[in-house]
């Protein structure tokens, strides 16, 4: 018996950690931690598990049984169980074009922060001087220097979707970079793209356990890590959770996007993938859980930091107006001095109130964050506080570079493999293909931020279409999959 | 004599009068005077001296210097007057003119002088800019260092330079490896034929034909092939990548 002529993993331990990689990605990182924190900390879990048992590993099971079985693309493999199903399949192949369009920009994101961290002073620890060296620039001081650094010096942001900045080229640069990396992960196929998962999917939780530690550590960690556990018990009434519940499911495994079709194909006929299936499906979750934790440390530290800093300034505000010798309030007594002060001089008192800020522990703590703004401007803010920040701050943002690459991995394979499955062009050499394709997706780097956004929040409805599609056919390719065997 | 020094103490206790229905009247305005708070236990904590009379005669003799080194007057510490002091230890002072000490010196003059002077002024009383505000004045920060190249540019480079490196080793090892494959066994891929789930690779001898419609795989991948029964190439099967696997 002559063997199929096609690729395969070099072993099952590539193929789990090929799939670990590209399901383990950004999302885990950026807004499972703030669905968590939305809808009732850890009252979350319950419908979370619930999606993944009903939801998220038979789906999995269902596109690893495809392309194992069919070993072919998402495109051949959907023709292959029904000539109908076949823009199922294209459909999937048009998202993974979308998704690689922007995806490449988070990593170009993560290249700049990570190039900018290799500095004795982080450049968005401090506000930059303004033109007359009086003082902060005046856009900085009005926001913060860490969202100044991302919204400014990083994106130069226009003020609207409709004005067009241009291209940035610090950012064009570390895009080009991006795109070729990937073009060097993906250049001999799944025997490259095998070797780097090795990396791409384990340095995460090594720097992840090193923020775990670090994280527990600072100061002000556990008021996050309570905060994030305390459930909410009212919110599981509320069918949005249980919605963002399955949502979050459903693209942290990354189903529909026709990548695991086409990893599962370059396995070997008989690999056992249902085993495989649980284990990927509960690593991800566990991941998601494991970076949450991190993440409400560090929420934790920032807010109390943000909190004690507030305190300091109402503290010196009190001092300059009530001419007080400097050491008869300090941070812990500021409330009782308001209260005695409120009482002993109520007009001067009256005079300051509209400058008195509103401090509290809680308001801090419920600030939310999701996507880029959580993983670039919440975490480098919480990094700048750090002693030696240097050092954290490249760990991190490799962290996120490695995710995002490893998801990069699979949305890639998703569009080679089906391309490759064409005949006509399995003529030219692998190499050109790709070649061609990742020119042609240089392109988008005219993408801005506002776009990103757009783009992440439509290319969900495609393969919600295929999810339901899928469901339905699931008998048949059960069915399939008895005859197969 | 004693005549005199009564003359001086009465002229002295005349001006301090002057002086401080002058400031009765005008420190809310500030016409020419500036406010002045130290935060002396921020700045050294278990350092910190206490505020009296001798740590106050040094910030006039500092203020007396930075007037004296701006205007290239001699200006004494008798110049420089003190008041209002405040247990936060915040006061206003102002600058009489060393020729006529009933003038006061302007405001302009006092701003400038600080600020050229300022670094001096705060480490005379081991300060800071935070530590040591004169309201009203602001301070001159430092200039922003510039390297003639960005750092971050440099990491981008090295980081692209071995990328690159990397992928024109693997492409031109790609080309290497088929010259060899050719060169090894004498031949050359010409027809593959792909049914469902079986693929075969016809190898022939190498032929001046070069058009010839050559189907190629992944270069490494003569895992499955069947060779032709004329091979006449020299083929060291110990060592070439020609044929890795028996045939059944």
């Amino acid at each position: 018996m002559a063997k199929d002529a096609r690729d395969n993993w070099e072993s099952p331990t590539q193929f789990v950690l090929a799939c670990v990689s590209y399901a383990v990605g950004l999302g885990n990182v950026w807004r499972f931690p703030y669905l968590c924190q939305m809808h009732g900390g850890g009252g979350f879990l319950i419908p979370y598990l619930l999606m993944l048992l009903l939801e998220g590993v038979p789906l999995f099971y269902l596109e690893l049984a495809i392309g194992q079985k069919m070993r072919l693309g998402s495109i051949g493999a959907w023709t292959a169980i029904s000539p109908y199903l076949g823009g199922i399949g294209l459909a999937s192949v048009v998202t993974s074009m979308y998704l690689c369009l922007y995806y490449n920009i988070i990593n170009a994101w993560s290249f700049w922060y990570l190039f900018h961290s290799f500095q004795s002073v982080l450049p968005w620890a401090a506000c930059p001087v303004n033109s007359n060296r009086t003082g902060p620039m005046e856009e900085c001081e009005k926001a913060s220097p860490t969202q100044y650094f991302f919204y400014r010096e990083t994106l130069n942001i226009s003020p609207s979707i409709e004005k067009n900045g241009g291209i940035q080229t610090g950012q064009a640069l570390c895009f080009l970079l991006a795109w070729v990396i990937t073009y060097l992960f993906i250049i001999r196929g799944v025997k490259s793209t095998g070797k780097v998962v090795y990396f791409t999917a384990t340095f995460p939780y090594v720097v992840l356990f090193i923020y775990l530690i670090r994280g527990m550590t600072l100061h002000g960690a556990l008021n996050g890590v309570k905060y994030m556990f305390t459930p909410k018990m009212e919110e599981l009434a509320n069918p949005t959770t249980w919605i963002n519940a399955a949502t979050q499911i459903f693209f942290s495994l990354g189903l529909g996007f026709g990548s695991l079709i086409a990893f599962a194909s370059y396995n070997q006929y008989h690999n056992n993938f249902e085993r495989q299936a649980i284990i990927v499906s509960l690593i991800n979750s566990g991941t998601s859980i494991f970076a949450s934790i991190v993440t409400f440390a560090i929420y934790g530290f920032k807010a109390t930091i943000n909190y004690e800093n507030c305190l300091d300034r109402t503290r010196i505000l009190l001092l300059n107006s009530f001419n007080l010798a400097e050491d008869s309030i300090t941070i812990n007594n500021v409330f009782e001095m308001i209260e005695k002060l409120n009482t002993t001089f109520p007009e001067q008192f009256a005079e300051l109130s509209n400058k008195l800020e509103d401090c509290s522990l809680e308001n801090e703590l419920s600030t939310a964050v999701e996507g880029a703004g959580l993983a670039f401007i919440v975490y480098s803010e919480a990094i700048k506080n750090m002693p030696l920040s240097q050092l954290w701050s490249v760990l991190y943002f490799f962290m996120l570079l490695m995710l995002g690459m490893g998801s990069m991995l699979g949305n890639i394979t998703a569009i080679t493999t089906p391309l490759r499955d064409f005949k006509f062009l399995s003529h030219v050499s692998n190499e050109i293909v790709k070649n061609i394709r990742n020119r042609i997706f240089l392109q988008s780097k005219y993408f801005g931020k506002s776009f990103c956004v757009m783009l992440v929040v439509f290319k969900g409805l495609l393969p919600k279409l295929i999810c339901t599609n899928t469901t339905f056919f699931y008998n048949i390719a059960g069915a399939l999959q008895a005859k197969i065997k | 004599m004693l005549g005199q020094k009564f003359q001086t103490s009465v002229r002295n206790i005349f001006f301090f009068f002057f002086f401080f229905f002058f400031f009765f009247f005008f420190a809310s305005d500030a016409a020419e005077g500036f406010k002045v708070r130290l935060s002396i236990k921020t700045a050294l904590g278990d350092n910190a001296y206490e505020w009296n009379r001798n740590q106050r005669f040094l910030f006039q003799a500092a203020i007396a210097f930075a007037m004296s080194h701006h205007l290239d007057l001699e200006f004494n510490v008798s110049n420089i007057l003190v008041c209002d002091e405040t247990p936060r230890v915040s006061f206003w002072f102002v600058v009489t003119s060393p020729d006529d000490p009933s003038r006061l010196v302007g405001k302009e003059s006092v701003e400038l002088a600080v600020r050229a002077s300022r670094s001096r002024i705060n480490n005379i009383l081991l300060l800071n800019d935070a530590t040591l505000e004169f309201i009203g004045v602001l301070p001159t920060l430092a200039a922003p260092v510039k390297p003639a190249t960005p750092s971050w540019l440099i990491v981008f480079g090295v980081v692209i330079g071995i990328i690159g490196a990397g992928i024109v080793f693997l492409l031109v090892s790609t080309v290497v490896q088929k010259k060899r494959y050719v060169a090894d066994c004498g031949l050359v891929p010409i027809v593959a034929i792909k049914s469902d789930n079986l693929s075969l690779i016809l190898f022939g001898l190498h032929s001046s034909k070069e058009n010839e419609v050559a189907e190629e795989e992944d270069d490494d991948e003569e895992a499955q092939m069947k060779r032709m029964a004329g091979n006449e190439g020299i083929c060291n099967t110990s060592f070439s990548e020609c044929d890795r696997n028996t045939q059944m």
